[in-house]
């Protein structure tokens, strides 16, 4: 029996399979098939060469939320809000984050004034009723609704978060009377405070819903066609799975899937090579997305904003999102220059088609791929395992502009491309570590994506962490971190006090109110089976008058609120500079993370039959190191290469959807799982 | 000669480009970073969720080479304030030392603005420093929050702190803090702000020196010589595109806390090869209320447009600011000189970048929108909470309405240009934190905006209910009077209002003095549309159809405005009705 991971991209759809008997991995990949998704994923396990009915577990991740959204093919929305509140969907917060353009232009709202109807019905800030809920008003939802042909509905009330009964009554009110039309409640969603940010996190659910409903839907049907029966499970962008039922009613938190599936594998190497911090950067083509993982799992956050930039504010979600940067640098990120005649590199992309320049395939800009074939660090000859050859003339001749607006030769043009493009990298790897409090040194760099391995060694000694560490598969690092991903889900509840009314009992009863709701979430959930869960507890707390909490872990099997009010002053001043010991402290909002034990596939060692450093060796070649020159690098084959061996830098190391640099003055050893963990001396 | 042979190396600089492009890139996330840090560890709404604040990192000379998204005019203002720090202490500057500042006559813009300067030393010698200027709810005076709408004199509008050590060599300087608590209404909250301003300034130093001791003085003061002289290289060309020539501009303020009258302003902007005067010479002299602005606001305000015509987004800095000359004899509305009242500064400020702003669409038309509600139309309530047993006090800037562009429709209810990255107060958090029940938050349709092939953008409706029966009220708003402009044949835009119901007492007002509100009483605000873009009869009728079904507009302001007539049906447009009369007004 096995278990199979399969992760839908912008260009590949890649599979990995899990065969718990043999203990081995089989991956394929192949051109995702935008008409109808469904069939790359079929595509894959047939060129794997997989036994469908061996199959007993499998997991899902892709971009079919995010592209509905991202293209605005979702559904026809509606939404009903509090009387005298329907344009709070489009006013928003009012801010301008492009504050010198006198011609920027607000985010649109998904769903048109024409359909957003209000219903009389008032709750105040305590949750009590100051205005009944008027059900008469729903007719005229309802037959508006019908007449405008809309497929999917938001509810939102001001308050609901504290008290939802309006909301529910609505929703149920909706459901009977219009059975085809998808409706969402803001509450069910999340039950964090600021109107405008709820009422756009359920919009947007409402809006991709009846997509994501017949997609796992149709997927169900394709792998009940192609003979995988077992239980079916949605990666999440908390970092956790769900039943494809539940996802059908949430669709929204399955946004970021597959970074979040990454995070997780960088979390299990961190694991197996005893690193429990780790800070993860996956360089694709187009981006590149970095997060830190503390105590074995990435940082959740329900700050996340779609479609967010320095110039625009984008639409908040309040779901949780594993805590990702993102910015527009990757192996197609083309290089420019500013108006002010200054180097740029990024955020547009060449993508896969044309794609970089060397790929010969019409594209001519200049682009970070082209750089690194012509300072020779990329192999020409055995590029993507040697699927086709790059044409070096051709990254030359685009890279031909850069040379002159700098006044250097082709090389020096690429090299400071390279860099350019890895100062972007470095300032968003500080951005999740340095300015959040924490030192680098004592992190592990785990370097995922196509791109990873070539830049994770010099990023990696600017950063000054520990160690670099290249997995396995590299190029489809997202779909092996999904295959060893639990069941999760997060619950959280406001209970506002200041510390010195809190008492342990009260701590240990929200938190035993929580477990009680997560148990009766797993029990109604089909693909959980018998799996044992594991809690983990946290508590925002913050000084009096602050409205930014602090989270602290807490031990809930021995609750002391001394020691959680220490671990806030600590956490504060790490965070903020300074600690006020005097000022009295609230709790905000207890989170209880439940994440299912499911059993994960365990690594193999490698064994050295057939490797040697000698069979593992290339022709040297000359390679740029960026800051570190330009030098006769040797070459090796990663495949071949032996557990416990240990190489000194520059070198190159290739495998067949990466390639690895160790820079001068670095070592490299390949540790018995296989993974090249790379040190500065 | 090996100079001037490497191309953009040039300049004379020892460093690399590729590194001073790095480490610009290191100075611009140092100033987010400072940003970040004061808001969440902040302990005032108007911090915490307005966002009225700004940072900033200056050179040795004091010219800012990095700042946050914040407060335009307060970014404008950050070289001036760290001059005034150079000029009083000089050599007496010393490491440790952190510097506190707020007059609106020596760099400031009104009292409530503190600003904190943290001078940044390496290796022993000044190199740098780091200021970060924050909106305190409440800095004492004649009333909660500070901004008495009737003040005549700047004495009236709180505390000064005319360029004081709040630390000198580490050591913090306990008086002025007892002085602070003593003299402001919300002791706790100034304290905590001050506390999130001194971690944003001192998290600047720790950046700046991991800076100098990995690439090296050297190269991180060359990066600052480098930021500055590329981005003037930039705003020349962009200045010298413009053609020649003086552009002016005529502008009212209506009222001033303490009259209605209306007072005549204006503006002259001269080209002259790839230099760029703003001279506001002519415009009335210092009003007896607070919309007064002092001279460093003033220049600040025409920095964000000045920014905004030669190159919106490139992060600011001084360098491109070097072209640029701000001209008005002392003692006008845009001059006050002491002891004018100030405390509405930014309404001053806000006509003043509008001048310039309205003066300079006409050559650069892809640079501008046509004019906006352009006021902070600020609402300052605040009281004793029985409640809670605190006193509390809210001040909330609204937005309002912008105008249309050649390509586009205005944006609805947004941050007036003198605010710039701030937020509107979330009504649950509202609710939440002070006794006020908010019973509507709506574009304001009735209202209107300025037609145009482009129409203006929405203002807001937004009312109040005070839940508690002694609550203070004060609120000021421009653009009552004058309507928001507009060119290419748009019409003007709306105006700004609110409406009090106290008692049995209801009128309609711009400006309030300190006003007594009790439990049921009602603010309701009303800001204004923007001016529209275009000849309204140019606009599709398709798109005034989709208007007069999602309720923007009525049937009759389609036909009036847009010469648009619908079917009876109220879905369809009647495309003859329509074509005759658009031929008829042709």
């Amino acid at each position: 029996m096995g278990r199979l991971a399969s992760d839908i991209g912008g260009t590949f759809t890649d599979l990995v399979y899990f065969d718990d008997a043999e203990g081995s991995l089989r991956t394929a990949k192949s051109l995702t098939t935008p008409g109808d998704l469904t069939q790359g994923v079929i595509d894959t396990v047939e060129l794997s060469g997989l036994a469908p009915g061996e199959v007993d577990f499998f997991v899902h991740g892709g971009t079919t939320v995010i592209n509905a959204i991202t293209e605005r093919k979702g559904a026809r929305t509606a939404l009903v809000t509090t009387a005298g509140f329907r344009d709070v969907l489009e006013i928003q917060r009012g801010n301008r984050p492009d504050l010198y353009n006198l011609r920027f232009e607000k985010e649109r709202p998904f769903v048109p004034r024409l359909l957003r109807f209000e219903v009389r019905e008032r709750v105040d800030a305590a949750g009590t009723v100051l205005r009944p809920l008027e059900k008469s008003d729903l007719d005229l939802v309802v037959s508006r609704c019908r007449e405008e042909e809309v497929e999917a509905i938001a509810i939102q009330f001001l308050h609901s978060y504290v008290a939802p009964r309006h909301e529910a009554e609505v929703a149920a009110y909706l459901r009977e009377r219009l059975p085809d039309v998808s409706i969402t409640a803001s509450h069910e969603i999340t039950r964090e405070w600021r109107e405008y940010e709820r009422a756009n996190t359920a919009v947007l659910n409402a809006y991709v819903q009846p997509i994501v409903q017949t997609y796992f839907g149709r997927l169900e049907e394709a792998l009940g066609g192609a003979d995988i029966r077992c239980a079916y499970a949605a990666m999440q962008s908390n970092g956790g799975t769900t039943s494809f039922s539940w996802a059908k009613e949430h669709p929204i938190t399955l946004m970021e899937s597959g970074p979040a599936a990454g995070c997780n594998g960088a979390a299990i190497v961190g694991d197996l090579c005893e690193e429990p911090r780790v800070i993860y950067l996956d360089i694709g083509g187009t981006t590149a997305k970095c997060t830190t993982i503390e105590d074995g799992a990435p940082k959740v956050t329900t700050e996340y904003r779609l479609e967010y930039s320095r110039t625009q504010f984008g639409y908040p979600l309040r779901v949780p999102v594993v805590d990702i940067v993102e910015i527009g640098a990757g192996g197609g990120s083309i290089a420019w220059f500013d108006k002010a005649g200054l180097l740029k590199v990024g955020p547009v992309s060449a993508g896969a088609d044309p794609g970089p320049a060397c790929y010969g395939r019409g594209g001519t800009e200049p682009t970070v791929t082209d750089a690194k074939l012509i300072t020779g660090v990329i192999n020409a000859t055995n590029f993507a395992g040697g699927q086709f050859d790059l044409d070096e003339g051709k990254a030359r001749a685009a890279m031909e502009k850069i040379a002159s607006g700098l006044g250097t030769d082709v090389v020096e043009a690429a090299v400071a491309v390279i860099r350019t493009v890895e100062a972007n990298m470095i300032n968003a790897l500080k951005l999740v570590s340095i300015q959040r409090g924490h030192d680098p040194r004592d992190f592990a760099l785990v370097v995922g994506g196509g791109g990873g391995p070539m830049h994770g060694a010099p990023l990696g000694r600017e950063l000054g962490v520990k160690e670099v560490i290249v997995p396995l598969y590299p190029g489809l690092f997202s779909a092996w971190g999904m295959l060893a991903t639990e069941p999760r889900r997060d619950f959280m509840q406001t209970v506002l006090r200041r510390a010195e009314e809190v008492e342990a009992g009260d701590v240990r009863a929200v938190f035993a109110g929580l477990r009680e709701e997560a148990e009766r979430y797993y029990q109604t959930d089909a693909h959980m089976g018998e799996a044992e869960i594991a809690y983990e507890g946290r508590i925002d707390l913050r000084y009096l008058g602050q409205e930014h909490p602090v989270t602290v872990l807490v031990d809930i099997e021995s609750v002391e609120v001394e020691a959680i009010l220490a671990a806030f002053h600590d956490a504060h001043e790490k965070t903020y500079t300074f600690r006020l010991d005097d000022t009295p402290v609230e709790f905000v909002t207890y989170r209880l993370t439940a994440s299912a034990k499911v059993p994960r596939p365990e690594m193999t060692r490698l064994t050295p039959d057939g490797r040697s450093i000698q069979a593992a060796t290339r022709p040297a070649r000359t390679a740029d190191f960026a800051e570190d020159g330009r030098h006769e690098a040797a070459v090796y084959e990663r495949d071949r290469l032996p557990p416990g061996a240990e190489l000194t830098g520059p070198l190159i190391v290739e495998e067949a959807t990466a390639t690895t640099l160790v820079h001068p003055g670095q070592t490299l050893r390949v540790d018995d799982y296989g993974f090249l963990r790379i040190t500065d001396a | 000669m090996a100079s001037a042979t490497n191309g953009r190396n040039g300049g004379g600089f020892e460093t690399d480009v590729v590194t001073r492009e790095i480490v610009r890139g290191k100075l611009l996330a140092v100033a987010d970073e400072m940003g970040v840090v004061l808001a969440r560890s902040s302990m005032s709404p108007v911090i915490y969720e307005v966002l009225d604040f700004a940072c900033g990192f200056c050179d040795a000379d004091g010219e800012l080479v990095s700042q946050t998204n914040g407060i335009t005019v307060f970014t404008g203002t950050f070289s001036i304030q760290v001059n005034i720090i150079k000029e009083k202490f000089g050599d007496r500057i010393r490491p440790g030392d952190i510097y506190m500042l707020n007059d609106p006559y020596h760099g400031g813009t009104h009292y409530n603005d503190v600003g904190v300067v943290k001078p940044v030393f390496v290796d022993g010698e000044l190199f740098a420093f780091a200021i970060s200027i924050s909106h305190w709810t409440d800095i004492g005076g004649k009333a909660p929050g500070s901004l008495p709408a009737d003040a005549t004199e700047v004495f009236q509008e709180g505390i000064c702190f005319p360029g004081i050590h709040i630390y000198k060599e580490g050591e913090r300087q306990d008086a002025i803090v007892e002085m602070v608590a003593a003299n402001v209404r919300l002791p706790k909250m100034a304290l905590g702000d001050l506390n999130a301003a001194l971690a944003s300034v001192r998290i600047a130093e720790n950046r700046c020196l991991e800076l100098c001791e990995k690439y090296g003085k050297q190269a991180v003061s060359e990066t600052f010589r480098h930021i500055l002289e590329t981005s003037e290289r930039v705003s020349r060309e962009a200045v010298a595109a413009l053609p020649d020539g003086t552009y002016e501009a005529e502008d009212w303020i209506d009222g001033d806390g303490i009259t209605e009258e209306r007072f005549r302003t204006k503006v002259a902007v001269t080209i002259d090869g790839d230099d760029i005067t703003v001279d506001y010479t002519g415009s009335c002299e210092q009003l007896q209320g607070p919309v007064n602005c002092s001279r460093s606001a003033l220049v600040s305000a025409v920095k964000t447009v000045f920014k905004a015509i030669v190159d919106p987004q490139s992060p600011s800095n001084e360098g491109w600011f070097r072209p640029l000359k701000v001209e008005a004899p002392d003692g006008t509305v845009f001059t006050a000189t002491k002891p004018a009242p100030v405390g509405w500064y930014y309404e001053g400020t806000g006509q003043a970048s509008e001048l310039a702003w309205k003066a300079l669409a006409p050559i650069a038309p892809k640079r501008v929108s046509m004019g906006s509600a352009n006021s902070l139309c600020v609402t300052v309530l605040g009281g004793h909470d029985r409640a809670k047993g605190e006193p509390w006090v809210m001040i909330e800037p609204s937005m309002v309405g912008w105008g249309a562009t050649d390509e586009r429709d205005g944006n609805c209810v947004t941050s007036a240009i003198t605010n710039g990255d701030t937020f509107n107060y979330s009504i649950e958090l509202l609710e939440a934190k002070f006794p006020v029940r908010v019973n509507q938050y709506a574009l304001n349709t009735p209202g209107g905006v300025g037609a145009g092939r482009h129409r203006g953008g929405y203002g807001s409706i937004r009312e109040y209910e005070i839940l508690t029966d002694d609550a203070v009220l004060s609120a000021s708003y421009g653009r009552s009077i004058e309507k928001p402009w507009a060119q290419e044949g748009g019409d003007e835009g709306s105006c700004n209002y609110f409406e009090l119901h106290v008692g049995n007492d209801a009128r309609r007002a711009a400006r309030a003095p300190t006003t007594i509100m009790k439990r049921g009483d009602i603010i309701r605000m009303f800001t204004g549309g923007g001016g529209g873009y275009g000849d309204p009869f140019e606009r599709p009728a398709e798109e005034v159809l989709a208007e007069v079904r999602a309720d923007y507009i009525s049937a009759e302001r389609a036909r009036e405005d847009y010469g648009v007539v619908l079917a009876a049906s109220g879905r369809a447009v009647d495309e003859e009705a329509t074509a005759k009369l658009r031929a008829a007004a042709a």
